[in-house]
């Protein structure tokens, strides 16, 4: 009797064993590369935040595949090496179906090659056009990429403002140029005349040459690729006090709040182009809401790419019935009509999302939402 | 045409911020020999001494000022006994790594402290500035116009007038002739650091409210005064003033006629052809190596 009941005691135990590892199995690991550490941690704070609002939710719903959805986070410490290595160590992890990746274009670059290797989905927030045109199936954008900037700050400065005299001040960078291309691009398509094009490199402590050129080239409104806030604050502060009071269009720097913060009041009235902005539709006010009860924050461009990228990502996997890398991908292109945080999700053959940006005013220092460009290509 | 006036005092501004960080690297290196790579960190030390005292803490700005310029006076001798007194008996290079490691821990620390985001300051006098004759004169410019010109005459009669700074002096040219003649030559270097990192703090201080208190404000024009130290000839007073001066307005007119975008380049330009032509730089007079 005594050998029975041992026995029995045995398969208890080993039926517990069994349904705990049944209860573990029941999880979906996404993994996440994300700057945890670095002079962008701060940002990665956001973004892993914006994943596991999204997360949560899902799983509130019924999870994916009936499992619950669980976020596998790796430090990718701001830098490219660390994005590939963090990667590495998430792609090793054979029940990882799916990735969210860098915000980062320069980091995306830098995983790329070894996520066409792995040849399973990763979900992206870097900009750079090139990104989804270089062949690579697996990478899926949750932000607009640069070439929609310069097409809606040229729309909006010629169809909306009616100004066709066109100032370009840019930086020298990878990102600068690109959207200074693009933009004259554009202007030349729309009909609009490029009056100056100037360029400035980075940390540029006096723009007092560029103030003067753009002031004597005869423009109606003035436009800007300006990577750092540093660099805004100055330009703006250097271009009223040198009596530049065009109309302004500027890149997302131009509405952060840092760069408000810096400039004050030099850059009042300025238009500026932005992906997130609380107002844009009931979708990103939902999200901006939800944010603010669970953090106690605002949220910002850096939570609301990750926050699409799983809410689509996990709507894709179900709508797939399953984890096979070639059925999430043609899942992810099928989506259509999404509304998320950042816009509506309509992915196009290359991967890219989201075809359209914000244009937002800056109000006597508030920023306030204009309307929304979007564009079917 | 209001162009080149507009050009000149812009480039004069930028200069004298040039100048008074590059005074901060000649007058180490004239002490100890070596070039302090941590002196444009001072610059942002000190700004950020400013953020957390007028911005965060509310004292009013003027008595921020005062305490700030004392903070950073003691900051240079804990940099001093730090940095530099630890290694005082070795070779130049391990007090170079020693520095460069110390710009790297200090630029790190305020990040960590303070967090990457950019800070601004109020500007210092209550009024942007004037125009005359279409030339817009930037208060804070101004400013930075009169301090330079006055810490620089303030130097002139310290080091040529007082007892302190002819020991100072001393020390610099001699370090064991001044021991021998009884001058505490590790105090002088003590104050020596003091002084630069005051200097160093006054310039960040002073461009805050121009170009704005970030981790990296000290390197960007670091770098240029390093350049503005050799042109004028490195360890010469006179030579970091003017070779600042200078810089400031080649590059602001460099942009301005030539290319933007190489703006840093005339600057570098500039220097390249010292060094081809003129290694010892405008003053400085030619030393064969001691042996």
């Amino acid at each position: 009797m005594a050998k029975h009941g041992l026995a029995a005691l045995m398969l208890c135990g080993a039926l517990t064993l069994v349904a705990s590892q049944g209860i573990a199995a029941e999880t979906l690991k996404i993994g996440m590369v994300a700057p945890l550490t670095g002079p962008a941690a701060e940002s990665g704070r956001f973004q892993v935040n914006g994943a596991k609002l999204a997360a949560d939710e899902v799983n509130k719903a019924g999870g994916v595949l009936g499992k619950q959805l669980e976020l596998v986070i790796e430090d990718d410490q701001t830098t490219n090496p660390g994005a590939v290595l963090a990667f590495s160590k998430l792609a090793g992890d054979s029940d990882i179906p799916a990735f969210i990746g860098s915000i980062r274009s320069t980091q995306v670059h830098a995983m790329a090659p070894d996520v066409i290797k792995t040849g399973k989905p990763m979900m992206i927030g870097g900009t750079d056009p090139k990104l989804t045109h270089m062949g690579n199936p697996w990478l899926f954008r949750f932000r607009p990429n640069d070439t929609y900037s310069a097409r809606v700050i040229a729309e909006y400065g010629v169809n909306v403002l009616n100004r066709k005299k066109w100032a370009i001040v840019h930086s020298t960078d990878a990102f600068g140029t690109a959207g200074k291309n693009a933009l004259a691009e554009q202007l030349k398509a729309l009909g609009a005349e490029v009056m100056i094009t100037q360029g400035y490199t980075n940390n540029s402590q006096d723009f007092t040459p560029v103030a003067l050129a753009v002031k004597q080239a005869g423009a109606e409104v003035l436009s800007s690729y300006v990577t750092f806030e540093t660099d805004q604050g100055i330009l703006a502060k250097q271009m009223r006090q040198l009596g530049v009071d065009l109309p302004w269009i500027g890149s997302t720097t131009i509405a952060t709040t840092s760069a408000l913060r810096l400039a004050g009041a030099a850059l009042n009235g300025t238009y500026g182009v932005t992906d997130y902005t609380e107002k844009a539709s009931p979708a990103s006010e939902a999200f901006a809401q939800k944010y603010m009860a669970a953090y106690g924050t605002k949220a910002d461009v850096f939570a609301a790419w990750p926050f699409d990228a799983v809410t689509v990502l996990a709507k894709a996997i179900n709508n797939a019935g399953g984890t096979d890398p070639e059925k999430i991908r043609a899942a992810i292109m099928d989506i259509s009509g999404l509304a998320g945080a950042e816009g509506t999700y309509d992915f196009d053959q290359n991967g890219d999302g989201l075809h359209g940006y914000n244009i937002v005013h800056n109000d006597n220092g508030t920023i306030v939402f204009e309307r929304r460009i979007d564009f079917k290509d | 045409m209001s162009m080149i006036p507009q050009l000149l005092f812009t480039g004069l501004g930028i200069g004298s911020i040039y100048a008074l960080v590059a005074l901060g690297f000649v007058l180490i290196y004239r002490a100890t020999n070596v070039v302090n790579f941590a002196q444009g960190d001072f610059s942002m030390i000190g700004a950020f001494i400013m953020v957390v005292l007028a911005i965060d803490l509310g004292v009013p700005y003027w008595i921020a000022v005062i305490v700030a310029v004392v903070t950073m006076a003691a900051f240079g001798i804990l940099f001093n006994y730090g940095v530099y007194y630890p290694l005082r008996h070795r070779t130049f290079l391990p007090v170079v790594i020693s520095t460069i490691g110390a710009s790297i821990l200090l630029q790190n620390g305020v990040l960590a402290a303070y967090g990457p985001h950019p800070q601004s300051l109020p500007p210092m006098l209550p009024f942007p500035g004037f125009t005359v004759g279409g030339v817009f004169l930037d208060s804070q410019y101004l400013l930075i116009l009169v301090v330079t010109f006055a810490l620089v005459a303030l130097q002139y009669l310290f080091f040529e007038r007082t007892m302190l700074g002819k020991k100072l002096q001393a020390t610099s040219q001699d370090k064991e002739m001044a021991s021998l003649l009884g001058i505490p030559v590790a105090l002088m270097i003590g104050i020596t650091f003091a002084y630069s990192a005051v200097l160093g703090g006054v310039a960040g201080i002073l461009v805050a409210p121009l170009l704005f208190v970030s981790i990296n404000m000290g390197s960007t024009i670091a770098l240029k005064a390093f350049a503005a130290s050799i042109i004028g000839g490195f360890g010469d007073v006179t030579g970091a003033i003017v070779g600042g001066l200078a810089l400031g307005v080649v590059e602001t007119f460099g942009a301005a006629y030539i290319s933007v975008p190489y703006k840093d380049g005339f600057a570098f330009l500039v220097l390249f052809l010292f060094l081809m032509v003129r290694p010892q730089g405008v003053f400085g007079e030619k030393v064969a190596e001691k042996a």
